[in-house]
């Protein structure tokens, strides 16, 4: 809590000019990023278009703002499966935000509720682990990154609604989001608590291949952080340590 | 009505587990936030893995097999170059590009 005072204090005294420029390298960080994500969107768009509600679909691509949730529940819908089980599916493929959005805590924690409402709603993958990555002005780079791809991301989803998934058809631009996703993961690998979590949910990917990608999801945290734990107590005998995690 | 209901409950859900955290904030051990931190970082690696064993690429002869073992060297080569420091997007470029060289390679003698 000291902490975060002392940060708020800081993020005040900071200049305006320094708080633009973490915002404008959140969003050029960004931006690679966008071009990784279009195949992903067009795809997303081509399901909102073949559902039965287009506009109810698309209209939701600014709630779900998430292209796995958002098609995991069109295609469970689109099964048959009715509503309740749509979104069942849907929800467990987005627990992970809540890991997301807990993790961010430390430096949201002294913002405004306005600005944390914000960061809440701009919230996925993409902005929270290029943020992550950051040693310093994270919240301005968060603001930068995740402002970016919540204006592309709707926009890309749009085309893909209007022109279909010609992009999609492509087996290799289907890789494209893991890869990016990834890469950023690796470069954060050097911590061992994160080696060994992530190997953990790897290894648990793996096993549970055949299931739906919501359950596998919740799987995967769950051996991460137990994995996590235990290299924790294996390497100090102590409780985790917030900086090398 | 359907789907109208589907894509808000999923929609309103993913608002709540986005912004609840956060609004909380103050109030989260600092143990908690690691734990989640790395429980997040697990789930994008899994999702990667994920993507990787049901990648499919029907140019490709015995797809079900060939298609997840080129898609992991790939993957692997790209991982490797951002673990050891180079560019975000050099390696992404480097994954894809060995990808779209092998499937055509292997492509083309079959």
């Amino acid at each position: 809590m000291y902490d975060n005072l002392i940060e708020e204090r800081e993020v005040r005294a900071r200049p305006a000019a320094r708080l633009d420029g973490d915002c404008a390298a959140g969003a050029r960080a960004m931006l690679p990023l966008l071009v990784a994500y279009a195949p992903f969107a067009l795809m997303v768009g081509a399901a909102v278009a073949a559902s039965d509600n287009p506009l109810a679909a698309w209209l939701s691509t600014w709630t779900i703002y998430g292209g796995a949730a958002h098609l995991v529940t069109l295609d469970v819908l689109a099964q048959g499966s009715g509503w309740a089980a749509a979104a069942v599916a849907g929800l467990l493929v987005q627990t992970r935000l809540s890991a997301y959005s807990t993790a961010m805590a430390p430096d949201w924690a002294a913002a405004t509720l306005s600005r944390r409402l914000l960061a809440g709603i701009l919230l996925t993958d993409a902005p929270w682990v290029l943020t992550r990555a950051r040693e310093s002005g994270r919240r301005g780079f968060y603001l930068g990154a995740g402002i970016t791809l919540f204006l592309a991301w709707p926009a890309m989803v749009t085309v893909g609604a209007l022109s279909g998934d010609f992009l999609s058809g492509n087996p290799a631009a289907a890789l494209v989001p893991a890869l990016v996703l990834g890469c950023t993961v690796a470069t954060q690998l050097r911590h061992r608590p994160v080696l060994v979590a992530s190997a953990a949910a790897g290894l648990s990917a793996v096993v549970t291949a055949p299931v739906s990608a919501g359950v596998a999801l919740v799987a995967a945290a769950a051996a991460g952080t137990a994995a996590g734990l235990l290299a924790d107590l294996a390497t100090r005998g102590g409780p985790p340590e917030a900086v090398a995690s | 009505m359907t789907v109208a209901l589907a894509v808000v409950l999923v929609g309103g859900g993913s608002l709540l587990l986005r912004v609840l955290p956060l609004l909380g904030a103050a109030r989260i051990p600092d143990r908690v936030t690691v734990h989640a931190g790395r429980a997040g970082m697990a789930v994008l690696a899994a999702t990667t893995v994920r993507t990787v064993v049901q990648h499919r690429d029907s140019s490709l002869a015995g797809a079900s097999v060939t298609a997840p073992v080129l898609a992991a060297l790939a993957v692997g080569l790209g991982l490797w170059l951002a673990y050891r420091g180079r560019s975000l997007l050099l390696a992404v470029a480097a994954g894809l590009a060995s990808y779209l060289t092998l499937a055509a390679v292997l492509a083309a003698r079959t």
